[in-house]
């Protein structure tokens, strides 16, 4: 899952957004043809979507040299869904998402964070409270992010399947709140008394809204895991659009507009990765099959 | 009602007229107060209640959807939003919950948790007409039920902020008791001074009204006649008119007095010279006949004796006339002697017409009134009544004391007074001489009897003509002068 997380509170306005710039899109890559370089994304962040997404797609069209459309959607499942449809070039999906249509999808590039290509989910509660681990949110009213989600649904998931017992069983009520954001938001609200939410997403909402975080405490960060990757369909993997869509994101760091993208993300580069990095979100995604 | 016309109509004008504007303020304010707050209260709800609608049906039209998907998190940032875009309705709780009761998702989920009864975390609205009504705790709830398709969904239940609109309440409310009291006061306050100008004639013409009740009538000074309107300068004229008129009136008064006090004299003058003549004669022939036989001691002696019994007699007669009549007299006690002086007066009256005379001083040797004015009074009373009577008339005096008065009846056998004499020694009131010639003694009479605090009254005498009665109370704290008649 990754650190595409949603929306902020603007997550209905940026899915209008992208609904519109979706079709304009359309309607532009039937004028302009094949050349268009089309990547999808759920809305990322914070407060400055759309400072990003301009900066994104200034820099991709410039590192590319052609005209880049970028899609956004509301849900994991919408993006996979385009990915697996040709839809778009490439996309930035959940490591969740990947895995389990590894076959049919292949890694772009992985993000590096603090010089890692790694991530923690966070398990997340009141700031009052004193869990220390998932054993002390027994019975609370649990905010997910996304069922797609693998720091904010499938690491929880495969902790309590491990102990054989399901979310639903394990907490009183559980909902998803479609955002890494909307987590910290339900669980420093009350709304829920816990949350599972991204590592990264968390981190950077401590330095861009210091306020929303300090309302939660983590109770409990997680192991490593591989960073939410931008995938492609295996079949397009060797297009022109998608090859130069992979030496845009691997040569973002060198580029001036590329590092004020990543200094906006909070990330030091894109690299390549092989999909091993994945292996350990895979078997946590068959313990939560089994179990179901 | 009558107690408060009794305090009303004592009460200044320069009170009333302000009180009187207090009061109306008082009333015109409570009423404008009233309106102006009332509409102020159905504007507030109005606007409250539009806002609350727009408000509901914000919040219903973005819930709608998630309740049907029972999406609690949808809920919550629907409700979170709305709270944050309906500023103006001020929601400070806002909970959806399901058909059941049950809470789905709540603005403020700590003090509505998911799931919890929402008879336990929500107030019941007020209203079951769906009104919202601003009451004094600052705070309004509205309900609205979610309905889909005829299908109810569940139930918003809205808790408005209603602080600032009860603040603007009190703040209008203490703006208008402000504003009306200011007003209030300072109407009073011109009122007080408007009043103040405009009764100020008044109060000098009643000034110089109280001096003149006091004996001092004076005129209106030159200043105030400047200083008054046209009005008052007309009325100032008219009382100092008045007052002219009555000045007049006081100095003709004296000089009447002058005038009767004279006229009797004049009416004694001829009995006078009888009374010095007299003697003269029988002192000439006394002198004849000491001329003839003044050598004869027992002639001489005889001669001597008579001369002096004839000189008495002159020098008596003078000294009663220069009593009466000495114009630098002095206040002193009445004595007894004072009382046998008139007898002297009218002795030559009496002795003219043979009126019989019957005299009965029974006075003290000295008793506590004003001499002077009494043996006028007195003298005046008796000339009449000897003129009154016919001849060989009778006429009676009679002076007495009691602890406080003295009292002095003369009464004759003549025709009695006439009527509208009468009535004007009766009535008590009267301050105009009464016409007709023989009036004119009496009334001054009678003032002066006013003047030592005494009263002269008439009546029928069984002699049987009239009886006047002069009662003049005792001085009190004066210490006359015991000085003798001459």
């Amino acid at each position: 899952m990754a650190h595409q997380t949603d929306p902020m509170g603007r997550r209905d306005v940026l899915a209008l957004g992208g609904a519109a710039l979706a079709g304009l899109v359309a309607s532009q890559a039937v004028a302009a043809g094949p050349a268009t370089v089309k990547f999808a994304l759920t809305p990322v962040f914070l407060t400055s979507d759309l400072d990003l997404l301009d900066k994104l797609k200034s820099y991709l069209q410039q590192a590319t040299g052609r005209p880049v459309q970028l899609v956004t959607r509301r849900t994991y499942q919408e993006i996979t869904a385009m990915i697996l449809a040709g839809q778009v070039d490439a996309a930035w999906v959940c490591g969740f998402p990947y895995v389990a249509n590894k076959t049919q999808m292949q890694l772009v590039a992985v993000p590096v964070w603090h010089s890692r290509p790694v991530y923690q989910s966070y398990l997340i509660s009141d700031a009052a409270r004193t869990a220390t681990d998932l054993e002390h949110l027994k019975g609370d009213i649990h905010a997910f992010s996304d069922p797609d989600s693998n720091s904010g649904y499938l690491v929880t998931a495969a902790e309590l399947a491990s102990k054989a017992i399901s979310p639903e069983a394990f907490f009183s009520q559980t909902f998803y709140t479609y955002g890494h954001r909307n987590v910290v938001r339900a669980v420093g609200s009350g709304l829920a008394q816990s949350g599972s939410v991204d590592g990264y997403v968390y981190e950077v909402l401590r330095t861009m809204e210091p306020d929303l975080v300090a309302a939660t405490r983590v109770v409990r960060a997680s192991a490593w895991y591989g960073f939410p990757p931008v995938a492609c369909l295996a079949a397009t993997a060797n297009s022109e659009n998608t090859r130069l869509l992979t030496k845009a994101l691997l040569g973002m760091q060198a580029d001036p507009t590329g590092r004020e993208v990543l200094a906006m993300l909070e990330l030091d580069s894109f690299s390549a990765e092989p999909p091993s990095l994945f292996d350990t979100i895979g078997a946590n995604m068959e313990l939560v099959r089994k179990r179901a | 009602m009558t107690w408060f016309t009794a305090i009303s109509d004592r009460l200044p004008l320069t009170f009333k007229v302000p009180a009187l504007v207090v009061v109306l303020m008082i009333v015109i304010g409570a009423g404008v107060s009233q309106v102006v707050f009332s509409r102020l209260v159905a504007t507030q709800e109005r606007q409250l209640n539009d806002l609350a609608d727009a408000y509901l049906d914000g919040v219903e039209s973005a819930i709608v959807d998630p309740v049907l998907r029972q999406d609690t998190w949808e809920i919550f940032d629907a409700l979170d939003r709305a709270r944050r875009l309906y500023q103006a309705v001020g929601p400070l709780q806002t909970v959806v919950a399901d058909p059941q009761g049950a809470v789905l998702a709540a603005s403020d989920p700590r003090a509505a948790p998911i799931g919890a009864k929402i008879a336990d975390v929500f107030p019941v609205p007020a209203s079951a007409t769906g009104k919202v009504e601003i009451g004094g705790q600052g705070r309004a709830t509205v309900a609205r039920p979610l309905v889909v398709e005829g299908r109810m969904i569940g139930d918003i239940y809205a808790e408005l902020d209603t602080a600032a609109l009860v603040h603007e309440r009190a703040q209008v409310l203490w703006t208008l008791l402000g504003t009306n009291a200011a007003l209030t006061v300072l109407l009073a306050a011109l009122g007080w001074f408007m009043v103040r100008r405009m009764v100020r004639p008044v109060n000098v013409l009643f000034a110089a009204l109280q001096r003149a009740a006091d004996g001092r009538v004076e005129p209106i000074s030159e200043i105030e006649m400047r200083n008054a309107g046209s009005e008052a300068s007309r009325l100032f004229a008219q009382f100092n008119d008045m007052a002219k008129a009555m000045a007049d009136r006081e100095a003709l008064t004296g000089r009447l007095a002058q005038e009767e006090r004279l006229s009797s004299l004049g009416r004694l003058a001829s009995g006078l010279a009888h009374e010095i003549n007299n003697p003269l004669g029988g002192l000439f022939n006394a002198l004849d006949t000491l001329k003839v036989h003044g050598a004869r001691p027992e002639v001489r002696e005889d001669v001597a004796r008579l001369l002096e019994r004839g000189l008495f007699g002159i020098r008596d007669a003078v000294r009663s006339v220069l009593a009466t009549y000495r114009p630098d007299r002095q206040v002193r006690n009445l004595l007894g002697a004072d009382i046998d002086d008139v007898r002297l007066l009218v002795r030559p009256e009496v002795r003219r017409k043979r009126i019989e005379l019957i005299w009965e001083n029974q006075l003290p040797k000295e008793f506590e009134v004003d001499a002077f004015p009494v043996r006028q009074v007195v003298l005046n009373l008796v000339l009449n009544a000897c003129s009154a009577v016919p001849e060989s008339g009778t006429v009676l005096v009679r002076a007495q004391v009691d602890a406080a008065d003295l009292w002095v009846d003369v009464e004759d056998s003549g025709p009695g007074l006439p009527a509208h004499v009468e009535a004007f020694l009766g009535a008590a009131g009267s301050e105009s001489p009464v016409a007709g010639t023989t009036g004119l003694g009496l009334w001054i009479a009678k003032r002066m009897a006013a003047e030592l605090g005494g009263t002269l009254t008439a009546g029928h005498s069984s002699l049987p003509g009239a009886a006047m009665r002069l009662r003049i109370p005792r001085r009190v704290g004066i210490e006359g002068e015991s000085q003798h008649v001459a």
